[in-house]
């Protein structure tokens, strides 16, 4: 019967061609813009490593001193630690890996004739870090590890850098000018961007995976600035390289990998070993000194990538989308009742209102395909302008999979919902009335 | 067998309430030509209506092939109008962009007969109206005669034990009416029972037994007999 549901759909739209464009047009209209801002919410807050979410933990230390507090967040604990915070959390051995980072970069000086020296950022980080984020190769691996403690010019770069700078060989043993000193190139990776950039929510959540890794141990070799957030909240005098490495400014993040909770209980139990003789040495003054750990999601919530901004954004997108279907349901309204001869005919002739509701269920199925379709080419063009308007969103343009199924089910649900009532209100008809006078 | 026995029925708006039918009690026999007269509003098309549950009554009692209608949901008495009953309409009611294989298609479809079954019984219809050789014409390509037949195909495709036509010939010329009519008692012939409403004295004479009705209720025969001019038959009316 579907089929033949399916045949009488094809029939009554053109049948009606106008009246149905306009309804494909409506449904396609509050789609096109309720896909287009549920894609940027639902890519802003999805899981960007799902496989391991709940396994790595960004370290929070209370460092600061009394009166002092992150107002941004309740728990008042600062996003980043200290440098030398992170040289000494670094000393266990429990996580199963762990990795400091830090936002820097370089200015690249090619080798090629036709090319000039750009600026590049650049990500200080251990060797843990592409395991640990599930990082791909395309050429070589990353350094050893011995070279997290004794520092070494090496670098891995990513594919679009390696594609300019490199023409996309396997630049592996290749050699790279970054503002002055030579690195040896010992791995490339394959295109790499979380979104969002769950890795460092402090300096942009939504910008770019950096195309630059170079082994933390170079950061006081080689005096890395730093091109991420600062956040000194002491006074301090700094005039050397030495003096910001020892400072409170907090402008490191720590990962660590633990994959069970008893690792986690342990790591916890041999942080707070550490603020306990960090409060002996007189650090940690404040009486809410203490560690957080957060794993991605968490980290994401408190960070709240999606503010609520967004969401009303989406609340009123789908109202516009229900508005749209309110005229849908008038238009279908319209066109059902026009049919109601045809209806009585085909209740006289062995048609039971169930069949004859169903009948127009497919019908409206069809119509919120149609519109459906519309409205992801639509959504298409929504998120090429919020591409345009923010840079920072360019990430977040491509639909994946599931949001485009997504979007063709909610045509078809809205479009099945709003029809519901035509479809009851013709089913309902007495044939009778129409059989005489058709 | 059609058995109905005081059946009730009230149009009821705000102001006014009408009664359409009132104690109408009726039998119809397996295999018996009905024709069914009266004057506009008297409760003809009513009574079509309620025999091939397009309606519902308010009263009284209604058995089709022993089946008390009154105790069907809206899908029994769809399947039970599908299965035993087939219609003909004054304005034909084809469906205007299926075609004639398609419209005769369409109490087959919900009959749930399998494509091939459906297709054999079509060109039997078709064909025995003649007009196997139009199947894939629409009904605007046909004339009035024609559209007729297509219904009466549509209306027999699926073997129904009971024809309800509702003033079959009263859009046709008179050439066409005598066709149809000559067709419809061939259909009788065959053992399929038609109940006829018309207004036409010439066709209600040709019919077994007439039926007059005033306002709801079945006339008694002397009434009805100067309208007819026919002698009274055997079969008294209920």
């Amino acid at each position: 019967m579907f089929t033949y549901y399916l045949k009488l759909s094809w029939l009554s739209i053109k049948r009606t061609p106008m009246i149905t464009a306009l309804m494909v047009i409506a449904i396609g209209m509050g789609i096109g813009v309720s896909m287009t801002v549920l894609t940027v919410n639902y890519l802003m807050g999805k899981d960007p490593i799902p496989s391991k979410s709940g396994e790595l933990f960004h370290v929070q230390l209370y460092t600061y001193g009394e009166g002092m507090g992150n107002s941004r967040v309740d728990d008042e604990f600062p996003y980043q630690v200290t440098y030398q915070d992170g040289m000494n959390l670094h000393q266990s051995d429990i996580p199963t890996r762990k990795t400091r980072s830090l936002a820097t970069g370089f200015s690249v000086i090619p080798t090629k004739a036709d090319q000039t020296p750009f600026l590049e950022s650049a990500r200080a980080i251990d060797s843990d870090f592409f395991a640990m984020f599930k990082i791909p190769f395309i050429y070589g691996e990353v350094w050893n590890k011995t070279v997290d403690v004794s520092p070494k010019n090496v670098i891995v770069i990513g594919k679009e850098l390696n594609e300019k700078i490199f023409s996309g060989e396997n630049s592996v043993g290749r050699e790279i000018n970054l503002g002055g000193d030579l690195f040896t190139v010992v791995g490339v990776i394959d295109d790499w961007q979380p979104t969002p950039r769950f890795y460092d929510l402090n300096n942009g959540s939504f910008n770019s995976s950096e195309r630059l890794f170079l082994p933390f141990s170079l950061l006081p070799v080689l005096e890395l600035p730093s091109w991420g957030n600062n956040n000194g909240w002491k006074t301090e005098i700094i005039n050397t390289y030495e003096d910001r490495l020892r400072s409170e400014s907090l402008w490191n993040q720590y990962w660590v990998e633990l994959n069970t909770s008893k690792q986690k209980e342990e790591y916890i139990d041999w942080i707070d070993g550490y603020i306990s003789e960090q409060k002996k040495l007189e650090r940690f003054t404040h009486e809410k000194a203490g560690v957080s750990l957060k794993n991605v999601t968490q980290w994401l919530n408190y960070n709240t990538v999606v503010s609520s901004d967004n969401s009303i954004l989406v609340g009123l997108a789908f109202m516009f989308l229900a508005v749209c279907m309110i005229n849908t349901l008038g238009l279908l309204l319209s066109k059902f009742l026009n049919r109601a001869p045809e209806i009585g005919v085909r209740r006289a002739l062995g048609a039971s209102r169930r069949t004859i509701f169903f009948q127009h269920l497919v019908d409206v199925g069809i119509i919120g395909l149609a519109g459906g379709l519309v409205g992801l080419g639509l959504s298409q063009i929504g998120l090429m302008g919020v591409k345009s308007l923010y840079s920072d969103y360019n990430d977040l343009v491509q639909m994946d999979m599931t949001l485009m199924i997504g979007s063709i089910t909610i045509a078809i649900i809205s479009s099945v919902l709003a029809g519901m009532y035509p479809a009851w209100v013709i089913c309902k008809t007495n044939p009778s009335v129409y059989l005489k006078i058709q | 067998m059609l058995i109905m026995n005081n059946i009730k029925k009230v149009f009821r708006t705000d102001l006014v309430e009408t009664h359409a039918l009132r104690d109408f009690s009726l039998e119809v026999n397996e295999g018996e030509f009905v024709a069914v007269t009266g004057p506009s509003g008297s409760g003809k098309t009513t009574f079509l209506n309620i025999t091939g549950m397009l309606e519902t009554f308010d009263g009284g009692s209604y058995s089709l092939d022993g089946k008390d209608v009154s105790q069907l949901n809206d899908n029994q008495r769809s399947q039970l109008r599908n299965e035993k009953i087939g219609f003909i309409f004054q304005s034909f009611n084809l469906i205007p962009d299926l075609n004639l294989f398609d419209n005769v298609d369409v109490p087959l479809r919900y009959r749930g007969f399998s494509a091939k079954d459906r297709k054999q019984r079509i060109e039997n219809a078709l064909e025995r109206v003649g007009l196997s050789a139009r199947m894939k014409h629409l009904p605007s390509q046909l004339s009035g005669g024609q559209q007729q037949r297509v219904a009466i195909a549509r209306a027999l495709a699926g073997e129904p034990r009971f024809l309800l036509a509702d003033e079959p010939t009263g859009n046709l010329d008179s050439l066409m009416a005598r066709q149809v009519m000559q067709l419809l008692e061939e259909i009788n012939q065959q053992g399929t029972t038609v109940i006829m409403v018309t207004h036409d004295a010439e066709l209600a004479r040709r019919a077994q037994r007439n039926i007059h009705i005033v306002d709801g209720q079945v006339s008694d025969y002397q009434k009805l007999q100067p309208v007819l001019n026919v002698a009274e038959p055997e079969t008294a009316s209920a």
